[in-house]
């Protein structure tokens, strides 16, 4: 690998010239390059770029004044939200109690109905026992007072004829029986007699 | 005025050397391409320059189109510019000249960002596959821009020359190691730091595109002209090996770029403090 | 006296030159960038900071490596 010695550009032109040696025409070349880059980045592209970050910038600060209001508007409406189901809830719950309370109070009401109702059937009953059983004592009375005088009649022989004065013993009798003054005599034992 | 394809002293000498004594390795001659004029001019137009002045074209076409029309809400294509844009505004130029006065050089990074980074990718792009950066006048240009702004706001900030030559030197040192520590400042503000600055981006692209060129060409020639099936191999294992070189490379390109902004941010940022 | 040649390499010796003077600036940028890794390891929040001092220290070594590859071209042949 023999390289050619150095020597002056002028005698074998510039291939084998020190490389250290800048060519004249790539010097102007470079500082003409250079100048129109220079030119381009600092008046067009440099502060064309540094306003679009400061918009950039100040459209992020804006975007996140709006998220926070979006995020304020989200709370608001989450506890617009809370609210409502409790209210809701509480709601239902009353709901329920005043149900529970309706429904109890039904009950009770039916209950009472019937218990009314029970005791107006057991009223109406024994009053219809007790119409029954007056109504059978009324009977019996007049029965056994007819049966009694026309036994005593035949007995005494004499005719109980007058229906009022009959009618007025019989109950004075009664009367006296039912007030202890009397103690009724036994007759089966004389009726086994005869 | 010849418009060639291939560089004509490269078929005088190149193919011919390859025939009489074997493989002629890729060298510096490599790196000379002209497209209009000869060999010898001062003003002919090389390849390189071609390829600079095609990519201001492609980048100010292409940030301008995004700039014209720039939403909130990104598109696919603002996405990208703004990845570029942030990369050079926020990562190195606020973070290095800090946040009060790194607006006005935001313009400067980031053109030497977007210039260097295209034309370093122009290295491995096929088609193209010439890092302009390789040539030296375009480090020396770009240096010298910075060396000149790096040294303009400093004299302003400083108070002058007086101020600016005082601020050199650290405070709080001995008198005696005082005038060594201001020839080693400024020897590194004045001679270093922009030799450095342009040498480093020259010699990384320079280093990685001839490395290509010894893996791809050697591969070749070894793959072509081998006389047996093992060389032959071997030459596809360089070929192979070029391949990977490449995507090599393209890290080294994109590092590049970012190490030639950072330390012109650094530079800058330099200047501007109050402080040293 | 007789020499024979057995292998004879041709070629710039300031390439070789070169390699050798890369030696001190590649271990000198390894070892910025190990303390780099240790320094944001240990302190991450010092990141920024440290970033620009390691990329400082690396420009002021890496300097040493590119005057060398200037060396190469100028004094070749």
């Amino acid at each position: 690998m023999v390289l050619a010695p150095v020597k002056a550009a002028e005698d074998v032109g510039w291939p084998e010239a020190l490389p250290l040696l800048p060519h004249p025409a790539e010097i102007v070349i470079g500082i003409i390059a250079f100048g129109i880059l220079y030119w381009i980045f600092s008046r067009k592209v440099v502060p064309r770029m540094e306003a679009m970050y400061e918009e950039r910038a100040a459209a992020i600060e804006g975007g996140m004044a709006q998220a926070e209001q979006a995020q304020a508007e989200a709370r608001a409406a989450l506890e617009k939200y809370n609210a409502q189901l409790a209210e809701a809830r509480t709601e239902a719950n009353e709901i329920r109690e005043s149900a529970r309370e309706q429904g109890a109070s039904i009950v009770a009401e039916m209950r009472s109905q019937a218990q009314s109702e029970a005791s107006r059937i057991t009223e109406s009953a024994q009053r219809q026992v007790e119409a029954e059983r007056q109504q059978a004592v009324v009977q019996l009375r007049q029965e056994v007072g007819s049966l009694s005088t026309s036994l005593a009649s035949k007995i005494v022989g004499e005719s109980l004829e007058d229906e009022v004065r009959q009618k007025g013993i019989v109950d004075r009798f009664l009367a006296e029986l039912e007030t202890g003054e009397v103690t009724p005599e036994k007759v089966a034992p004389a009726g086994r007699e005869t | 005025m010849s418009l060639s394809v291939v560089p004509a002293h490269w078929l005088q000498g190149g193919l011919s050397a390859a025939d009489e004594e074997g493989f002629q390795a890729p060298g510096i001659e490599s790196f000379w391409w002209p497209l209009i004029g000869s060999d010898t001019s001062n003003w002919t137009l090389t390849r390189p320059a071609f390829v600079v002045m095609a990519s201001v074209v492609i980048i100010g076409f292409f940030f301008l189109a995004v700039a014209g029309k720039l939403t909130v809400v990104p598109s696919k294509r603002q996405w990208v510019a703004e990845q570029a844009y942030g990369f050079v505004r926020n990562t190195i130029a606020r973070d290095v000249i800090g946040a009060k006065d790194f607006r006005p050089f935001v313009p400067l990074l980031m053109t030497l960002f977007t210039l260097i980074l295209f034309n370093n990718v122009m290295g491995i792009l096929p088609f193209v596959q010439f890092p302009s950066m390789s040539r030296i006048a375009f480090p020396i240009v770009l240096t010298l821009i910075v060396y000149v702004v790096y040294h303009t706001v400093g004299l302003r900030r400083k108070h002058g020359v007086v101020g600016y030559l005082k601020s050199l030197v650290p405070p709080g040192l001995p008198v005696w190691l005082r005038p060594i520590m201001f020839f080693l400042e400024f020897l590194t503000y004045f001679i270093i730091r922009p030799l450095t600055l342009a040498l480093r981006l020259f010699g990384n692209m320079l280093a990685g595109h001839l490395m290509l060129l010894v893996f791809i060409l050697g591969g070749e020639y070894l793959l072509v002209h081998g006389s047996n099936l093992f060389v032959q191999a071997s030459g596809i294992l360089g070929l192979a090996f070029g391949i990977v070189m490449t995507f090599f490379e393209l890290l080294v390109q994109f590092l590049q770029a970012f190490i030639f902004t950072l330390l012109s941010a650094l530079y800058i940022s330099d200047a501007v403090s109050e402080e040293h | 006296m007789n020499t024979a040649v057995v292998a004879e390499i041709t070629g710039e010796i300031t390439y070789l030159g070169y390699g050798l003077a890369a030696i001190g600036p590649g271990i000198g940028v390894g070892l910025i960038f190990a303390a780099y890794i240790n320094g944001v390891a240990r302190q991450p929040e010092a990141r920024g900071m440290l970033q620009t001092i390691a990329f400082t220290g690396m420009a002021l070594t890496e300097a040493l490596a590119i005057l060398g590859l200037v060396f190469v071209f100028v004094f070749q042949g």
